[in-house]
């Protein structure tokens, strides 16, 4: 079985999140960041030139934002079910709702159902004002064999 | 191959920066971009496979442009993806080159329906495929009267 979440246990799944993190050289590729407050994990990514997809909006590359969705859903599986090997993407769903400009871009996900050997992950992207997300994202992953 | 693709010479920098090349050689269906494995692609520093986001990324990219290259493309007309959807059949090794192929099944003017597979170029693994929709005549500049609003809105 998967570690459960312990109270008091906040502290390890953070650190557990932020090793899946560094050891993705992708993530750091993009620039990722987390952090883990009172409402849980969130990712964060500043914009820089080599995200833009389209020079004369200028806006995020619509992989760029795929791929935030990807890792955002997998580092808050990581985090709340305190997996310490990697979950695997099988499918993912999503939904582009505004195009991404060149600023920073926060990420949080939600698991919808967890189960013993997957999870449906629901991921969610904005910039200035979480109310207005910019894509959503449904993703399902494999969880590792214990 | 239309002549816009063969004139292509600016790729978005995110492509660029993932490394994709487009295909030059190849002759269809659609058009089909190559991806070098990369060590910054990789989604598992112990594991060596191309990260999950890189393929979904290479996929997008591909769509976009096999609409592009439809005949009923006007060139200069702008588009936005309005929905994704990608399986991840196999995990690919960094030591391959993946080929990311896109069609344009459905084109009407407002609406594009686009699918896609990735594949490895030397032993012909299906990797993963894609389906994408896209929305054309988006703007494609910043609105000068609501700087704030125009961007965050340009699908509505």
């Amino acid at each position: 079985m998967n570690k459960p979440v312990q109270a008091g246990s906040s502290s390890s799944s953070h650190a557990l999140a932020q090793q899946q993190l560094i050891k993705m050289p992708y993530a750091v590729f993009l620039g990722m960041s987390l952090s883990v407050g009172p409402d849980g994990l969130e990712t964060s990514t500043p914009s820089r030139s080599e995200l833009i997809g389209n020079t004369n909006l200028p806006a995020l590359h619509g992989g760029v934002i795929g791929s935030l969705l990807d890792i955002t859903g997998m580092l808050t599986l990581v985090f709340l079910k305190a997996l310490d090997q990697s979950p695997r993407l099988i499918d993912m769903d999503i939904d582009y709702l505004r195009s991404g400009r060149a600023q920073s871009t926060y990420g949080r996900a939600e698991i919808v159902r967890g189960g013993r050997r997957m999870a449906n992950v629901r991921a969610v992207l904005w910039q200035d004002d979480p109310e207005r997300p910019i894509a959503i994202g449904r993703l399902q992953f494999l969880l590792p064999k214990i | 191959m239309s002549l816009f693709l063969k004139s292509l010479k600016e790729l978005p920098p995110f492509g660029q920066a993932l490394g994709m090349v487009l295909d030059e050689a190849d002759t269809g269906p659609g058009v089909a971009v190559l991806l070098p494995g990369a060590e910054r692609l990789s989604g598992d520093a112990e594991d060596e496979v191309f990260h999950t986001g890189v393929i979904l990324a290479t996929i997008d990219n591909t769509a976009g442009w096999c609409i592009r290259d439809h005949p009923g493309y006007a060139e200069g007309t702008s588009m936005a993806t309005l929905d994704l959807r990608v399986d991840f059949v196999t995990p690919a090794s960094l030591r391959e080159t993946l080929r990311v192929r896109a069609v344009c099944e459905g084109f009407d003017g407002d609406i594009a329906f686009v699918r896609a597979t990735a594949e490895t170029l030397n032993t012909k693994v299906l990797i993963a495929t894609g389906q994408a929709t896209f929305m054309l005549g988006t703007p494609s500049t910043p609105n000068p009267a609501t700087p704030a609003n125009a961007l965050g809105d340009s699908l509505e």
